[in-house]
Parts: structure tokens; C-alpha cells; sequence
């Protein structure tokens, strides 16, 4: 295939260095014990994002492909969305109150918590 | 008119097309049910999530995607023969990723880390506990009496124990049963000692008391109960009794490798969902495993025209590979 003509071996050995640095990037993220869990979860998604568009642009070659791409994957992308959204409102934010046997005990645990009591019930013995 | 790509490339990508839908309705429910589930598990000395062996297995199918990568450039030069090679290293990188999964696996099998068995709360986990100990009586019940029923062998202990002790007891080989894990009469008094110590943890969970409730009150409860009126049983309560079991110079060899339940709030639904999607992405790799198999079989027939096998399998192993670089954060990191 001539798109192939703007990639050589020495592209794919840069993008596969990017990923190797990206990896270890995340694993270091995860060792920082940032106050903030939310800051580790941007960059790591971000991180796996750019992992992500480096193996879809240069090893999938997609960078190079024609406007077939675009008409096969947007589709794809549109209904792989669909089944998260749609358990979004119940699974994922409750409407209603939550009364669960988990839900209990998590109310419970942040009460033991709250008192400053340490709880009778250790949750790791090991 | 067409499209200026071959037919089995189209095809490759328009499965990799479902397979796009297929994998974010796995991660995508996870995420959701995550995120309503305050408290979700954590901590990996719980989870039993190591950090290090998903980042290695990360690497490992990296540097096999670049291999991937490699062996299509040595067939659209003609050198099929490096094309092979590298084929072959990816083979061989794919299947350290199986091992390392597997010693993933095993260590939450190990630890019980299995939808629909972990329990979730205190109470659970002492339930958990005591019917664990009980399976380590039955276990080596069945191992020194293997030809009895289940329900026979406790009487059969105290059968053995008793002609034991009884000089004149001998038994006429034809009537003796099949021979089973040879014991002394040691072993056998410390194996009594264990299940009565297992029926009496489960009786004290089961009636929510505690350890330190005799029999005889345990009795009186049961006959007529009388909340408050004895103190009730904790998990703590219930490891402690494990730890002094454990510490017990006969019961030690038995209970070596024991670990007393412990509690993992929402433990089910991220072992189901940890293994719906690592199970699924470890089909996969084997799919592509036996693809890699198909071409290294062609042996030195491998020719330029299979430029654009090389070139669709490719595509598959890099999907793979582009899946465990979303799960490795979503399951090892966040």
C-alpha cells in the first residue's frame, strides 16, 4: 500500500518508546499517594488515551487510512455508548434513595468512622 | 467503486467494529456500576490487585504489538524468514501474558475471590469463616476416610479414636474399609479437637454470640432467646479464635495456609466484573495466539501475498493490546 510510504521502522520504534514511557508514567501516578484520588484519575485516563490514539494512528495505521474510517467506526462509537448511558440514571446516580445491604454497611463504616471510634469490626485482619 | 482498502482488510475492520461495542459494554457498565457503588474495594491487600504484575503485562503486549508491527514491515520487504521470527517472539510474549494472568487467577481463587462467594459484611465474613473451617474438617476427614460417606466420618474419628485407645480392639482386614491418609492416633485427637472447635464457632456465629459464651448458655439461649442477655459475637471476636487455632502446635499443620474470611464491600460485583473483562480479553489473546500458530505453520511457504494476513491479525493484536490499555488503569490504577 503506498500510505505505507510515510511510515518506516523508525516511526513505529519512537511510538512504541512513547508507549513504554506512557506505562511507566501511569504505575508512577499510581505510587504518588496524591490527597486528591481525582488527579491520579485524570492523568491515568489521559495517559490511556494517548496510549490509545498512538497504537490506533501509527500500528492500526489509521492515521494514513481514507475517509472509509470514519464512516465504519463513528457507528460503532455512537451505540458502544448507548448501554452506559442508558444504566447511567439508575445503576450509576441513584434517583431514588439506595437501600441496599452494601449501602448499610457503607452508612455504617462512614459513622464509625465520623465518631472517631475504631470499629469492632476490622475489615482486613491480615 | 470501492473501498481502496482489500476485502479481508474491511472485514477485519468491521468486526473490529462490534468488538469496539463489545468491550465498552463491559467497561462502560463497569464504570457506571463503580461509580454508584460508594465504597467500592480499593485497597489491593484486599483486592488482591497488584500494581506491578498488570503494568508488566501492560509492557508485554506493547513490545509485542511493536513486534506485530515489525514482522508486517519484514513482509512487505520480502524477508519472510524475519518476518517469521517475529511472529514467533509475539507468540512467545502472548503467552507470558496468559502466565502472568494465571498467577493473577490463582491468587483470587486462592483468597476466594469469586463472584457470588465473598462476603460483604462483618456478620458475612464470620458466616464465611466458619463454614471455611468446616471445609478444612471435611477435607481432611475425606483424605483419612475416603471410602466413607461425608455424613459417616466424624463418627468414624470417633470410632478410630476409641479402638485406638482400646488394645483388644482388632479389626478382620476383610471388614476394614479402604485406607486412607494414614494418621496417627495424635493427628486424629488434634482433627476431633479442630471440628469441635468448627461446630462450636458456627453454633456461636450462627446465634450471633460470643466465643466466650459457655455451652450450657449457649443452651439457654437457644431455648428461649433473650436478646442482651449474653455478649454478642464480632468478627474480630471470630478472627482471634482462628488466630489461637492457628497458634496451636497440633492444629498448626492443618490450618497452615488458612485465612479467616475478611469483609470486601461490593467484593462480588468487582470480581464479576474483573473477571467478565480480563476473562474476555484473555479469550482474546488466545484467539490471536492460534492466528499467530496459523501463520508460523505456513513455515517457509509464507509469502508476499500474506502481507495482508499479517497486516489483519495485526489489527486484531493491536485491538487487544488497545483494550488492556484502558483496563490496566480502570482495574489496577483508579
Amino acid at each position: 500500500m503506498a500510505d505505507m510510504a510515510h511510515l518506516h521502522g523508525n516511526t513505529y520504534f519512537r511510538v512504541f518508546l512513547a508507549l513504554c514511557g506512557l506505562t511507566v508514567l501511569s504505575v508512577v501516578a499510581d505510587l504518588l499517594s496524591l490527597a486528591d484520588r481525582r488527579i491520579i484519575v485524570a492523568i491515568v485516563l489521559a495517559v490511556a488515551t494517548a496510549k490509545a490514539l498512538c497504537v490506533m494512528l501509527y500500528f492500526m495505521h489509521l492515521k494514513f487510512e481514507s475517509g472509509w474510517k470514519y464512516v465504519l467506526l463513528a457507528p460503532t462509537i455512537v451505540l458502544a455508548l448507548a448501554l452506559p448511558l442508558s444504566l447511567l440514571p439508575d445503576v450509576g446516580m441513584h434517583y431514588y434513595p439506595q437501600d441496599t445491604r452494601q449501602s448499610r454497611e457503607f452508612a455504617r463504616l462512614q459513622a464509625d468512622g465520623d465518631s472517631g471510634h475504631h470499629s469492632s469490626e476490622p475489615t482486613n485482619s491480615h | 467503486m470501492g473501498l481502496p482498502i482489500p476485502n479481508s482488510k474491511l472485514g477485519m475492520w468491521l468486526f473490529l467494529g462490534t468488538e469496539i461495542m463489545f468491550f465498552s459494554a463491559f467497561i462502560g457498565s463497569y464504570i457506571i456500576s463503580r461509580n454508584g457503588s460508594p465504597g467500592w474495594p480499593t485497597d489491593p491487600h484486599v483486592t488482591h490487585i497488584n500494581v506491578w504484575l498488570g503494568g508488566l503485562n501492560t509492557f508485554v503486549l506493547i513490545v509485542s504489538s511493536y513486534f506485530v508491527v515489525v514482522a508486517h514491515e519484514k513482509m512487505l520487504v520480502s524477508n519472510f524468514k524475519e518476518a517469521r521470527k517475529f511472529i514467533a517472539f509475539t507468540l512467545l510474549l502472548g503467552l507470558v501474558f496468559l502466565g502472568i494472568k494465571s498467577v493473577e487467577y490463582a491468587g483470587k481463587f486462592e483468597h476466594e475471590i469469586i463472584p457470588g462467594k465473598i462476603p460483604e459484611t462483618p456478620t458475612e465474613a464470620m458466616f464465611a469463616t466458619a463454614s471455611r473451617l468446616q471445609r478444612v474438617v471435611d477435607r481432611e476427614l475425606a483424605a483419612i476416610f475416603p471410602g466413607s460417606p461425608a455424613a459417616d466420618r466424624r463418627t468414624e474419628l470417633g470410632n478410630r479414636i476409641a479402638s485406638a485407645g482400646n488394645e483388644t480392639a482388632t479389626t478382620d482386614p476383610k471388614d476394614a474399609p479402604p485406607a486412607g491418609k494414614a494418621a496417627t492416633v495424635a493427628q486424629l485427637k488434634a482433627l476431633s479437637r479442630l471440628n469441635e472447635a468448627a461446630s462450636s464457632l458456627e453454633n456461636h456465629v450462627r446465634f450471633g454470640l460470643a466465643m466466650s459464651v459457655t455451652p450450657e448458655q449457649l443452651i439457654e439461649y437457644r431455648s428461649s432467646p433473650t436478646p442482651g442477655q449474653f455478649p454478642a459475637i464480632t468478627l474480630a471476636d471470630v478472627n482471634s479464635f482462628v488466630e489461637s487455632l492457628k497458634k496451636d502446635v497440633d492444629l498448626s499443620p492443618i490450618l497452615g495456609n488458612f485465612h479467616p474470611a475478611v469483609p470486601i464491600l461490593y467484593g462480588n460485583l468487582f470480581a464479576s466484573n474483573y473477571f467478565l473483562m480480563t476473562g474476555f480479553h484473555a479469550l482474546h489473546v488466545i484467539i490471536g495466539l492460534i492466528m499467530f500458530l496459523v501463520i508460523l505453520a505456513m513455515g517457509s511457504k509464507l509469502a508476499f501475498r500474506h502481507a495482508v494476513v499479517v497486516e489483519n491479525v495485526g489489527l486484531y493484536w493491536h485491538f487487544v493490546d488497545l483494550v488492556w490499555i484502558f483496563l490496566f488503569p480502570l482495574i489496577y490504577i483508579i
